[in-house]
């Protein structure tokens, strides 16, 4: 843990630039109780910070922007264009801060897929182990991830990623089209 | 106590959990609060609990590689300067704000957002230092079933795993009562019907056994003696038959038709009267489409039960039952040679609708982007020409069209190989019946008294030919009730929607309201624990013109949906006339207040309808007078019809400014005493703005007036501007005060005039409605 602390007295950034934050301007470190902080070279340290994807499918390694949220506002801190540009331990904190924040699990297989009185529900194996849940029976409920994905959402509104349908056994796959056609 | 506590934020630790605990000196009995959330901050599932005595919060977790000691994250209560949730994806964080940073005190799956929101609330209150209490209460959470704890969509909802479907049906059936002796009469001409078919193969079994067999015996005297006419009459009698039945199936047709319509028109315009009768709220939970398909598709369930319980699966289970037992009675040993082919039947009829039909549904998916496609590429022509995108369209649609075709292509090449199929196997019956009972009757015919007759076997063919057909049909019953009782279902669940805005018991009238606005310490959100507004307070007295100013997201005009009542408050008050809004009449409420939108909304109809739109009482001197003073009179002049012009959908044959101006008409006519104007000339031409805005200083003469608006020339004479930031009242003043000011009002102003190269705001105003 480093005793470094956020000041407040930096200079302001700008609403209407995006800015690339690069290896040499700034450090990503964890500070007080473990928060991710980012210091930028001649500017301040903010603290608390998250991570947020730019482009969560087609590049799922960049363009990940650091946001900073105070009691009023959020501001983006810059966007990392290329995380394997930066050093490992700094590349380490931003992919546990976007694993904290994208609480998603992943199906790898697809056991069972059932239907009654307008709930789908799925028997799957998830990254995160064994699931069963159900969702409404609703276009809004499984959407488009990339050309060959899909993310379903359950009825408390947990996340299921299967990021490409085509990788699933026939079986598996033809099970899930015959619910979820769309 | 333990029935006392709280099972949600007051629960047990684990017992080695706590006794690690107590072993580091952390007594957990000494927590006032202790939840459990089912995500540790590395993103991975782990029971942690927060664990809150007097002086400290804490998480706490069993030790682990990654935590060695049962407690994660530490923290006094004096070093906590705020508390929050953030809402990340899928999940969400608690966190507090130490030293100046936002710290992630523990994470949760949006599965606890609920119980972690409320986590929240108490410590807000812990952090002030007050003790805040925790209830046996706390545990109610009206988004979860209290039966099943399933989450339901929005708080109050039904839980569709628990609905009693019993009672839906009971439900569906009782709709049936106000028809209950069109309902028997249907009943007795279908018993009717199933008689009448059910006589020819016995005619069949007469003419065979009675007439054809002893004629070929007697040869040519048959034609001239009794058994000609006996022939004759057995042939009238098929056709009578034929004909008898042809009519009963017409008239159940009709009283099917009469009944199943009439009850679907019923429903419709009870599911009208709810939906109109919804609170705002409830329309933003609920997608419009979705609403159009259950009031418009979902309510013709009903018609589809009356249509096949005269003529589908009522008189299909009736027709299994009788030609069963007719068979069984012609001949028991051939009845069960026929079965044996039905498991087939039954088991193909059930891949079908298990496994084929379900493909339609991609099909029509398909179709349906086909169509998008298309629409979205005709209607946008101009777009795609003007960035030369021709091919990338053509492309796209060559990708939506190859999907239908290979959709269609995999429902039929599965139908191609089960219709002949099911062929098949009711041919399989054929040769089995004409074997063994053709072996039968070869052996009856040497006695007597045969047991089996030609007649016999003619007779069962015509009973198997009704038994199949039927019974394949019986394997979609199951299907059809479901979808049955699910459409019932979510039309019954609009029905027992109790709207949100309620009106109270003994409501305050409010006849001649002199229009005075007061916000008491106002904090509102739409959604879950996100206010919008916060602590907002301001008053605003009779006539006064108030201008609304603020960015995109500001709560402008939440401040205005609180006004008219579109929603209730979280917390605090607000006051018309001095009267809490919520003990107003809502009738008198909605009559005091006029609203034009920046899309005005007019319906299909004539101009003269929508002006008068809440006033039919209005002459046409009214209507003359306020369309006259809302400067629309001299352009609806100019259409050959008048005021009797018929306008299409939203206003379609009108422009922009033209609509505003009926809209500006129909809110005079109603003639509110408190008149709000959202964003009502930023979708006009410049000339129309001009119109629009001589018409309004007419409007709001004498009125209170709550004027939204981004363009700020436009709100530079309102006696008072309220300027709005992130859910707060930062500024209030005149336009001159605002600017000495030199605060977030200046710095707007300043913006638009920079951006329009004008000195002043002023000049802004001038060169907008110059240009």
């Amino acid at each position: 843990m480093t005793d470094l602390s956020p000041q407040d007295d930096g200079a302001q950034i700008s609403q209407t630039e995006i800015r690339f934050l690069t290896p040499d301007m700034c450090r990503i470190h964890l500070g007080t109780h473990d928060a991710l902080h980012v210091t930028v070279k001649n500017e301040r340290i903010y603290g608390g910070v998250y991570a947020a994807y730019a482009f969560p499918v087609r590049h799922p390694e960049a363009y990940i922007s650091l946001l900073h949220t105070t009691s009023d506002e959020e501001i983006e801190i810059g966007i990392i264009r290329d995380l394997s540009a930066f050093p490992e331990a700094d590349a380490t904190l931003v992919r546990q801060a976007l694993e904290r924040r994208y609480f998603v699990h992943t199906i790898t297989h697809i056991h069972h897929v059932g239907w009654k009185y307008g709930f789908v529900f799925l028997d799957v194996e998830t990254d995160k182990g064994h699931a069963e849940f159900l969702m409404p029976w609703r276009h809004d409920r499984a959407f488009d991830y990339g050309s060959r994905g899909k993310v379903l959402i359950d009825v408390d509104d947990n996340r299921y990623l299967i990021p490409d349908l085509d990788s699933l056994p026939t079986r598996e796959r033809d099970e899930f089209q015959r619910y979820i056609y769309w | 106590m333990f029935e006392s506590r709280s099972q949600l934020l007051q629960r047990p630790l684990p017992p080695d959990l706590a006794a690690t605990l107590l072993a580091e000196g952390i007594d957990p009995a000494k927590a006032w609060l202790s939840a459990e959330t089912d995500l540790n901050l590395a993103g991975g599932y782990e029971p942690v609990f927060a664990l809150v005595d007097p002086d400290r919060l804490r998480t706490v977790g069993c030790p682990c590689e990654r935590w060695p000691g049962p407690v994660r994250i530490d923290l006094a209560r004096g070093s906590i300067k705020e508390i929050r949730t953030r809402q990340g994806v899928g999940g969400g964080f608690l966190e507090a704000l130490v030293e100046g940073v936002y710290v992630e005190v523990l994470a949760y799956s949006n599965a606890r957002a609920d119980l972690f929101h409320k986590v929240a609330a108490k410590l807000k209150v812990w952090i002030t230092g007050e003790n805040p209490t925790v209830t046996p209460e706390d545990d109610y959470n009206p988004r979860k079933c209290p039966k099943c704890g399933m989450t339901l969509e929005f708080k109050g909802d039904l839980c569709r795993r628990c609905i009693n479907r019993g009672a839906i049906l009971s439900r569906v059936v009782q709709l049936m009562r106000p028809y209950s002796r069109w309902a028997i009469v249907m009943l007795i001409i279908l018993l009717t019907s199933i008689a009448l078919l059910m006589v020819p193969p016995l005619l069949t079994k007469i003419l065979v056994d009675d007439v054809i067999t002893p004629a070929m015996r007697l040869g040519r005297d048959a034609v001239l003696g009794p058994l000609k006419w006996q022939l004759l009459y057995l042939v009238a009698a098929m056709f009578g038959l034929n004909l008898l039945r042809t009519v009963c199936d017409s008239l159940n047709g009709r009283l099917s038709s009469f009944v199943g319509t009439q009850i679907t028109c019923d429903m419709r315009e009870a599911v009208l009267a709810r939906l109109t009768r919804l609170s705002v709220d409830y329309y933003d939970r609920h997608s419009v489409g979705q609403l159009i398909s259950r009031a418009g598709y979902d309510t013709a369930a009903f018609n589809d039960l009356i249509r096949n319980v005269t003529g589908g699966y009522l008189a299909q289970i009736l027709v299994v039952i009788v030609t069963g037992a007719m068979l069984f009675s012609l001949s028991w040993k051939l009845a069960l040679w026929t079965l044996l082919p039905a498991p087939l039947v039954i088991l193909a009829s059930t891949f079908y609708w298990r496994r084929v039909y379900p493909r339609y549904f991609r099909v029509w998916d398909a179709h349906s982007r086909l169509m998008n496609s298309l629409n979205s590429i005709l209607s946008g022509i101009r777009v795609v020409k003007a960035f030369g995108q021709e091919g990338h369209e053509e492309s796209r649609f060559g990708r939506s069209n190859r999907y239908v075709r290979d959709s269609a292509r995999r429902v039929e090449y599965a139908t191609s190989l089960f219709n002949p199929s099911m062929g098949l196997i009711f041919s399989l019956g054929g040769p089995i019946v004409w074997y063994v009972g053709g072996l039968d009757v070869i052996r009856s015919a040497s006695l007597v008294r045969p047991e089996f007759t030609l007649g016999d076997l003619m007779a069962f063919f015509g009973y198997m030919g009704m038994f199949y057909g039927p019974l394949a049909h019986m394997t979609t019953l199951t299907d059809w009730l479901t979808r049955l009782l699910t459409a019932a279902q979510r039309t019954f669940e609009i029905l027992d929607t109790a709207p949100q805005i309620v009106q109270a018991e003994k409501p305050k009238a409010l006849p001649s309201p002199s229009g005075s606005i007061r916000f008491e310490n106002v904090t509102f959100g739409y959604h879950r624990h996100e206010p919008v507004l916060k602590n907002v307070s301001f008053e605003i007295q009779p006539g006064e013109h108030i201008g609304v100013v603020g960015k995109s997201g500001s709560g402008k005009t939440t401040i205005i949906n609180l006004i008219a009542r579109f929603y209730d408050v979280d917390e605090g008050r607000v006051l018309i006339d001095g009267v809490d809004v919520r003990d107003l009449d809502v009738n008198d409420l909605r009559r005091a207040i006029g609203v034009v939108l920046q899309e005005p909304f007019l319906f299909r109809g004539t101009i003269n309808a929508n002006i008068t739109y809440g006033r039919s009482d209005a002459t046409p001197e009214d209507v003359l007078a306020t369309s006259k003073a809302a400067n629309a009179h001299r352009f609806i002049m100019r259409h050959p019809l008048g005021y009797d012009t018929y306008i299409g959908e939203r206003g379609a044959g009108l422009s922009g400014g033209e609509r505003q101006r009926i809209s500006i008409a129909r809110a005079l006519l109603y003639d509110p005493r408190v008149l709000i104007l959202d964003e009502a000339t930023s979708n006009v031409d410049t000339e129309s703005e001009v119109l629009i805005q001589e018409a309004l200083a007419r409007v709001t003469a004498g009125r209170t007036t709550l004027a939204i608006a981004h363009r700020l020339s436009t709100l530079k004479n309102s006696d008072r501007i309220l300027v709005v930031d992130k859910g707060r009242i930062v500024e209030q003043g005149s336009h001159g005060e605002l600017m000495e000011l030199g605060g977030l009002y200046y710095r707007l102003v300043k913006i638009q005039t920079e951006l329009s190269n004008e000195p002043s705001i002023d000049g802004l105003a001038f060169r907008t409605k110059k240009a």
